[in-house]
């Protein structure tokens, strides 16, 4: 637990005195109708570290792009201004000429001036979309150019250099002969945190830098951003939707919603008194899967659209569970409340009343509870129902190149159990096998040895016909649920294609059928649903029509593929709860595949956690998480950034 | 470097299969090539003499002996270039014939496909790079407008603007009647002089297909998180477009260029027919309409190589250029 001790903020004194390194004024940026960032003003000091947190939609990688004016067309400054204070770093000699003193105002210097201050002040890393490397140049090229064009460094010296920033994140510098597709995702986001810090800059603008990679590579990528911030000095501003990453590593935090930031306060403090009601619903959205209880809250609704004209009032309001009449009227500024800034009416009224407390909950929203034992839901999981038998499955890869062959064990020896009104949980990291599993269980995939048995039946021996109509009895629930619905069909017709292929539904019983879906998986009035294409829906919505299409067959057993690892966080408890409810109301028993131990926590009876292709511990969700026996699950535990247990502790 | 070799072996083995197809393919044809010539001589009523058959046959060195050994001949004949003689230009051999008729193709048809390509990649890059400007608008407008008209309407349209009335350009030809064809300068002059209208009228539509591929490319890799990288590396603005953007966008391109230069050798058959150039196209129609047997199997013969030979060559350059073909022949 040293590691986490040194993750703890506020060993530096993040407000630095005096001017800020970069003064946002008023800053609004538009996609065509759309007004993405709305009136934002911030600051940012030398070496600070500020997250900035926020959902889909809500204009934050936007912000960021505007910052460092990368803003994709058609997204313009409309409005206000980024001003860029350089006042020279004390104590430390840069080559080239001197900085500016003056403030600059990034929307409207010359290309060439910006060009000049681009890398060498200020650079940024990209979203580990694992595209943010030319893939036909080497690694020492991209450092290279860089490098050549921002110093008079050329040659061995420049070389050396390299190898010490690749050091720096831990890479061994022969890396730099590789290129891109040689790399790891892991590694690549090094590369491009070490390239970020090439030419020592001022300011450095993380987006999303570790969404898409494995929680125990994600944990060491962080711990090493925040060592090299502490040791350089360079301020951050962390852009993400991740919670816990956000509050655990910035010592500021800043939440936007609907393209304004709603609350900026001290990650510390936000922990213990979230101000506006939106970041208590996000917080109440989190959770330490450790606690004795688990709770988790999700904020009903959707944001609002940004593109419709003539919104008035706070833009939370309609998702408000604390909204008074001001807040539908008259929309809330940013303004210093508590102790931090807040733009929300109900809290500044209460902070004006006293200390700001209210009588609600910081949990607010509506609540998925987790008890600590699972008493309320029938009897012991032992004694319920056992739909389809996992034994003893091996599955080994061979992929042939000219006469080389190599061979990856993906599953070994891997047995368990699905039962009625149960979910299991599979939990591991990308490449533990858990997708070979769950394509034997759903019969695509027979195992080398070893059987899958669903009542009388043989899964691993089925063919043909016979599989087929298994294939009625297994449905999958997807990760991605708009790649899993066809854009040219409307959710009548997708829903009504499993009805009739597997149901013989017809006719004019079809349409009462697929209403009785949408109902069930709380789509109502599904009337107005039947009619509508996916991408007119939310993406929680989208993913309640995919578990509708996989209720329709009536199956016994549900896949859940990572089917909440694409929703906002605001909204993930919401179809966790859904999940819930149809596995204890129609006992399916259910296979929940995934890497994020908190909602295995919420929702698994049973956790199975799987390691490269072995099953390294398995047993009652509570035992897993609680008392973890196996060093790979503690460790899979100790990644999950936690900032409730740190600051306890 | 096992990527190049085992494109190498490849190639052998195409070559192989393609050069022994040739070679089985004529004879599953019915019929006996003696017979027709001689009843082509002859017209078609009269009856034919045997002795006739039998000393075409030997005069053209028609194939005798068991298939493999005739195989084995054929496969000799291959290597030193022997391809028999030619039934339409009795007395000269097909090497011969084609060895006449392949610079003209080469030299037109190769420069034409080479600029057309460059200038049609610069013209999508230049494109993109400007997306939505007024030099995109125009181009791209321009070129999907020139695309949807017929080559031959082009060609026809410059005869008769430029040679017809205006008179700037001969008509017609490779080379005019006067001047002897030998390696003198005024005989360049003249062939030059010839060439212009032909590949004017190449080179108007050669980079369409070029330019749409070009600017969609690079469109896409300008939104590319690396190219957004590299500008918010600071990087000028020439070295953003060219080794970030355009790098990546012409790979795809070089692949088409690359085959493209396979066709080169079968020379395009419509241009030389409307000018009456003397390549290997109109050599290859003058073959076919004439039923001249060995002629067309060589010139197919070629064709095949200089496809086959155009694959090695983008694998190749594809290898050169983009590092993830190299791995994924190694793992």
């Amino acid at each position: 637990m040293t590691e986490r001790a040194s993750l703890e903020p506020g060993a530096v004194s993040p407000e630095g005195a005096g001017s800020p390194l970069l003064s946002v004024e008023n800053l609004s940026v538009s996609y065509a109708a759309t007004r993405a960032v709305r009136d934002v003003s911030f600051q940012l000091h030398d070496g600070e570290f500020v997250g900035l947190l926020g959902e889909s939609g809500s204009g934050k990688t936007t912000l960021g792009n505007a910052l460092l004016r990368l803003l994709p067309p058609p997204g313009r400054i409309s409005e206000g201004r980024v001003m860029w204070w350089g006042s020279a770093r004390t104590g430390e000699a840069r080559e080239g000429p001197e900085p500016h003193r003056a403030g600059r105002d990034l929307t409207t210097i010359g290309q060439e001036d910006l060009r000049r201050l681009r890398w060498r002040e200020m650079s940024t890393v990209f979203q580990s979309s694992m595209n943010s490397l030319n893939p036909v140049l080497t690694i020492e090229t991209q450092f290279r150019d860089v490098i050549e064009e921002h110093t008079a460094m050329r040659g061995a010296p420049a070389r050396q250099r390299i190898g010490q920033l690749l050091e720096m994140v831990m890479l061994d510098p022969s890396y730099m002969r590789f290129y891109p597709h040689e790399l790891s995702g892991g590694m690549k986001q090094r590369v491009a945190l070490a390239l970020a810090l090439a030419l020592r800059p001022r300011f450095v603008l993380l987006d999303e830098p570790t969404t898409g990679l494995d929680v125990i590579v994600q944990r060491s990528i962080l711990d090493n951003v925040r060592a090299l911030q502490r040791e350089q000095g360079f301020a951050v501003l962390l852009i993400s939707h991740d919670l816990g990453t956000v509050m655990e590593v910035s010592d500021r935090v800043m939440v936007m919603y609907a393209g304004k930031i709603v609350e900026d306060q001290r990650a510390s403090t936000m922990i213990a008194e979230p101000m506006h009601p939106y970041t208590r619903g996000l917080l109440g959205a989190y959770a330490d899967p450790r606690a004795r209880e688990v709770e988790i809250a999700y904020i009903p609704g959707r944001p609002p659209d940004l593109s419709r004209p003539g919104q008035r009032g706070c833009l939370f309001a309609p998702r408000c569970q604390e909204a008074i009449d001001v807040c539908r009227a008259e929309e809330p500024v940013l303004s210093a409340m508590g102790q931090g800034e807040a733009a929300c009416h109900v809290a500044e009224a209460a902070y004006a009343a006293g200390d700001g407390r209210r009588d609600q909950s910081a949990r607010a929203g509506e609540v998925f509870t987790a008890p600590a034992g699972r008493t309320d839901r029938g009897p012991r999981v032992e004694r319920r129902q056992e739909v389809l038998a996992v034994a003893g499955v091996h599955k080994r890869y061979r992929s042939r190149r000219g006469l080389k062959v190599t061979e990856v064990d993906a599953v070994q020896d891997v047995s368990f159990v699905l039962r009625a009104g149960t979910v299991t949980a599979l939990v591991g990291q990308s490449g533990s096998g858990k997708t070979t599993l769950a394509r034997m269980v759903t019969g695509v995939e027979r195992p080398d040895t070893g059987s899958v048995t669903f009542g009388e039946l043989r899964v691993d021996r089925l063919r043909g016909r016979g599989l087929k109509a298994y294939r009625r009895h297994v449905q999958l629930v997807f990760q991605d649920p708009f790649a899993a619905l066809n854009p040219a069909h409307t959710i009548g017709y997708t829903l009504s294609r499993p009805l009739i292929n597997h149901q013989d539904v017809t006719g004019a019983a079809l349409r009462p059928a697929i209403e009785e879906l949408l109902e069930r998986v709380g789509l109502s009035p599904a009337s107005t649903y039947i009619e509508k294409y996916p991408h007119q829906l939310s993406g929680g919505q989208q993913q309640r029509v995919v578990v509708a299409r996989a209720l329709a067959p009536d199956p016994e057993i549900i896949v859940a593929d990572e089917p909440i690892s694409m929703l906002d966080v605001s909204i993930r408890a919401e179809i966790l709860e859904l999940l819930d409810t149809l596995v204890r109301e129609r006992g399916i028993a259910m296979l929940y595949i995934t890497h994020d131990l908190l909602s295995a926590r919420v929702l698994a009876d049973e956790v199975l956690v799987l390691h490269n292709g072995k099953l390294v511990e398995s047993g009652a969700t509570l035992e897993v998480i609680r008392g973890a026996r196996d060093a790979y699950t503690r460790q899979l535990l100790d990644a999950i950034p936690n900032p409730f247990a740190t600051r306890r502790g | 470097m096992r990527y190049f070799v085992s494109r190498v072996m490849f190639f052998v083995l195409t070559l192989w299969a393609a050069v022994t197809l040739n070679f089985i393919i004529p004879r599953l044809q019915p019929g006996d090539p003696a017979q027709t010539m001689v009843q082509r001589l002859a017209g078609q009523s009269e009856a034919i003499d045997p002795a006739a058959i039998r000393a075409v046959q030997i005069m053209l060195g028609l194939p005798t002996g068991s298939i493999f050994e005739q195989y084995v001949d054929y496969l000799q004949a291959v290597v030193r270039g022997d391809f028999g003689i030619s039934y339409t230009y009795f007395p000269y051999t097909v090497t011969h014939m084609i060895a006449e008729a392949l610079p003209w193709t080469i030299v037109l048809v190769g420069v034409t496909h080479v600029l057309g390509f460059v200038i049609g990649t610069l013209l999508g890059a230049a494109a993109a790079w400007k997306r939505n400007g007024k030099f995109d608008t125009v181009v791209s407008l321009g070129s999907t407008f020139i695309g949807t008209l017929p080559f031959f309407w082009i060609a026809l349209i410059l005869i008769y603007v430029l040679a017809f009335t205006l008179r700037w350009f001969p008509e017609a030809g490779g080379y005019s009647g006067e001047i002897d064809p030998a390696w003198s300068w005024a005989f360049f002059g003249d062939a030059i002089y010839h060439g212009i209208l032909p590949a004017l009228s190449l080179l108007i539509t050669a980079p369409i297909g070029w330019i749409m591929g070009m600017r969609n490319n690079m469109v896409h890799t300008l939104g590319e998180d690396y190219t957004r990288l590299a500008l918010a590396k600071g990087l000028r603005q020439r070295r953003v477009a060219l080794t970030y953007s355009a790098r990546v966008a012409i790979l795809p391109n070089v692949t088409g260029f690359a085959l493209g230069l396979g066709t080169i050798l079968g020379g395009t058959v419509m241009v030389e027919m409307i000018f009456g150039y003397p390549g290997m196209g109109k050599l290859m129609f003058d073959a076919i309409s004439n039923r001249d047997y060995p002629l067309m199997q060589t010139i197919f013969l070629f064709t095949t190589i200089g496809v086959l030979l155009a694959n090695l060559c983008a694998d190749i350059l594809y290898g050169v250029l983009d590092p993830r073909v190299r791995r994924e022949a190694q793992t």
